[in-house]
């Protein structure tokens, strides 16, 4: 043990260096996962797609800037064909990228903040306050998202209005997110809830106590940091969920029209009969997308479970 | 802290069972009791009985002593101490410290209380968040009363790291980084951050090596010493609570069956429970240790939700079975008797266990053995353990 005393900046440097060789250790760990490693790499590929759709197929196609004739099958002009109006279903796939993946944030951040909140503060309160959080979890849970989102859409529709704008984002899409979010936080609060149970019983909550912390300060500094790795990897599953649930608001017709996301396209493939017509380049592609995506954060979300959960580790 | 004695408050009018009787004690326990409700039924939960893990118990202590709390597994030791500092809340009872009743404090009066009074657990490796490094646990309490900020904190960060015997420059580690002995240090550490009074061990030593738990003993007796500290040193092992003690309790399913200072109670223990705690403690000399008897008590304690009738100790007595089984034992709740000045012992016979064969070989007095040869007394097993001295 060495007396040596440090000056603030080599103090600085230390944490630093004790900061970057956590996240090193975590990264060495993820990428020992192939499923965590094929993930990621779909997942930036996507995120690419979503920032800037017009980099790789131009602006947005519409009825009136269509090139291309009705339900043309795939082509070196279209490589995947267009729809009923002569649009690309490449162009429009991609540039659906972004609103389906910023409905899967938006409502993703819904149903974490919502879910951990009343998870931790379930958990470690308890007594009569988790009772009556976790009945109406449970009826949250037990209401099937899909049908609870089917009657809020509309109505939350019909609040807003169709024409408003939020931060350039049409407020029916936000419409869709708050549905999402509040029908689906409930198995989020239950996970967190349980593991907030185990942290508590510690004995470092104890020590907590005995110094005179306050129950908010044992959550925010004790509760939460120790249940961090489990909302994290909970995250990348809730986006999934998300995506999918929007994909099927919006195929049975509850979507923006004017936005295309996939959901949407797979909705327009629908209602102009593709499937009658032997168009399956018209659902392909979109469907695809969803596949892909669900599966990558899926896989991410198990090599991230793996890497941040300490009791899973080594296990393999 | 200064250590200086504090006026007013008024010593209580029970009887001063310290030494120092005259001089108001620090903290004054009165008929204490902790009980955890037993509870059945899903939807409607009614109320079927109580674990009574501490069932009336009273002692003081003066300011600047160390009384050690021992017993076995679940005999409401660590309850006590739990209890006082308040994380479990007391069924009945007064728990005065400094003269100010703390059962009668709202929170924030508690919270106040709580700079005085600090707790060092047993497990270093779960009390330590493994998501804190190792100066904000020791920031911690400061950032919460509001006691130090800014450089200010930091530096007594470093001086409290310093004055438990680490390195002030690992405060930016993180528990997981520091072996048992260190972990436990950095518990000392954060109990002394607010400048306490009283100081509650639970086992603090219990769970390290044995060679970290002189390393342990030997800090806390010297921030002891510098600091006026006093301790509440509950732990299982009698041979280290009597090194560290002024005075020991010994507790038994939730009663204080002997009170007395260390030097009486490990040289004249009056109660049978007491005798057979102390027979289990080796003595460094092989030529008394191969002559000795131990006293194994029979069977488990028994479960504090149902006591024993009468004498709570009188299913595993061995002095109740010498003495033919008398009828008193198991109908009579025996009251605590002080048979010798500042010596308090809860037996219906604790006269027939002075000077009896079981408390001469506990003790391990070599010259109340048959046969006896004519070597000099034995070396004490520990300076306070005066041998030969059996029979009052």
């Amino acid at each position: 043990m060495s007396t040596a005393t440090l000056t603030p900046a080599q103090l600085r440097a230390e944490r630093w260096r004790l900061r970057v060789r956590g996240y090193r250790d975590g990264w060495s760990r993820y990428r020992r996962r192939p499923d965590g490693l094929i993930g990621l790499a779909i997942l930036v590929v996507f995120a690419a797609l979503a920032i800037a759709p017009s980099l790789f197929v131009g602006p947005l196609q519409t009825a009136t800037t269509a090139t291309g004739t009705s339900l043309q099958p795939p082509s070196l002009a279209y490589p995947m064909g267009t729809d009923e109006l002569g649009r690309s279903i490449l162009n429009l796939t991609v540039h659906g990228t972004r609103v389906s993946m910023i409905i899967g944030l938006l409502a993703t951040v819904i149903t974490v903040v919502i879910g951990a909140v009343l998870g931790i503060v379930s958990g470690y309160v308890g007594g009569r306050l988790d009772t009556v959080l976790m009945r109406i979890t449970d009826f949250f849970l037990v209401i099937p998202t899909f049908v609870l989102a089917l009657i809020l859409a509309p109505i939350v529709l019909e609040i807003v209005g169709t024409d408003a704008e939020l931060f350039g984002i049409r407020v029916t899409l936000l419409a869709i997110v708050i549905v999402i979010g509040v029908t689906s936080w409930a198995s989020t609060a239950r996970i967190i809830r349980s593991q907030a149970l185990t942290v508590k019983e510690r004995m470092f909550i104890d020590r907590a106590r005995v110094i005179g912390a306050s129950s908010a300060h044992i959550m925010r500094r004790h509760i939460l940091p120790n249940v961090v790795a489990l909302i994290v990897a909970n995250t990348v599953l809730v986006f999934a969920g998300a995506i999918l649930t929007e994909t099927t608001l919006a195929f049975i017709g509850l979507g923006d029209p004017f936005q295309p996301s996939w959901g949407q396209i797979l909705n327009s493939a629908q209602t102009a009969g593709a499937p009658g017509l032997g168009a399956w380049w018209y659902i392909v592609p979109p469907a695809a997308c969803i596949v892909l995506v669900v599966l990558a954060f899926t896989l991410v979300g198990s090599a991230l479970d793996d890497v941040l959960n300490p009791k899973l580790r080594g296990r393999r | 802290m200064t250590g200086s004695e504090r006026a007013g408050g008024g010593a209580p009018a029970a009887a001063a069972t310290g030494p120092a009787s005259g001089v108001a004690p620090l903290l004054d326990v009165q008929d204490l009791k902790v009980y955890f409700p037993i509870r059945e039924g899903l939807i409607i939960e009614r109320h079927v009985g109580d674990i009574r893990a501490v069932d009336g118990i009273s002692f003081t202590m003066t300011r600047g002593e160390t009384l050690g709390l021992v017993g076995e597994s679940g005999c409401g030791k660590s309850t006590t101490g739990r209890a006082i500092i308040r994380l479990y809340e007391p069924s009945a009872g007064r728990i005065v410290f400094d003269g100010v009743d703390t059962m009668t404090l709202d929170r924030a009066g508690m919270k106040g209380m709580r700079r005085r009074m600090q707790m060092i657990f047993q497990d270093p490796y779960s009390s330590l968040d493994p998501r804190m490094t190792a100066g904000g646990i020791v920031s911690e309490p400061m950032d919460i009363h509001g006691t130090h900020a800014g450089d200010e904190k930091r530096a007594r960060v470093r001086d409290l790291l310093e004055t438990v015997g680490l390195n002030p420059d690992y405060a930016e580690r993180y528990p997981h980084e520091f072996s048992g002995g260190q972990r436990q240090r950095i518990g000392v550490a954060r109990a002394l951050a607010l400048e306490p009074e009283l100081i509650i061990a639970d086992e603090p030593i219990s769970a390290l090596d044995v060679s970290i738990q002189a390393q342990i003993i030997n800090l806390l007796e010297r921030l002891q010493a510098r600091l006026g500290l006093t301790y509440l040193f509950i732990a299982h092992d009698l041979s280290v609570v009597r090194h560290i003690s002024d005075r020991i309790a010994v507790m038994y399913l939730g009663r204080i069956v002997e009170l007395a200072s260390s030097r009486t109670l490990n040289r004249e223990p009056l109660h049978p429970y007491t005798v057979a705690l102390l027979s289990a403690i080796p003595i460094p000399d092989p030529v008394v240790e191969a002559r000795r008897r131990r006293i194994i008590l029979r069977g488990d304690v028994p479960s504090p939700a149902n006591p024993p009738s009468g004498c709570r100790f009188h299913t595993r007595c061995w002095l109740r079975d010498r003495l033919g089984n008398p009828e008193v034992c198991s109908t009579e709740d025996p009251p605590t008797r002080e048979l010798a000045p500042g010596h308090q012992v809860a037996c219906h016979f604790a006269e027939k266990v002075d000077g009896s064969a079981e408390q001469v070989q506990a003790v391990g007095a070599r010259d109340a053995m048959p046969p006896q040869p004519s070597t000099p007394p034995l070396p004490p097993t520990h300076p306070q353990s005066i041998p030969g001295a059996a029979g009052a």
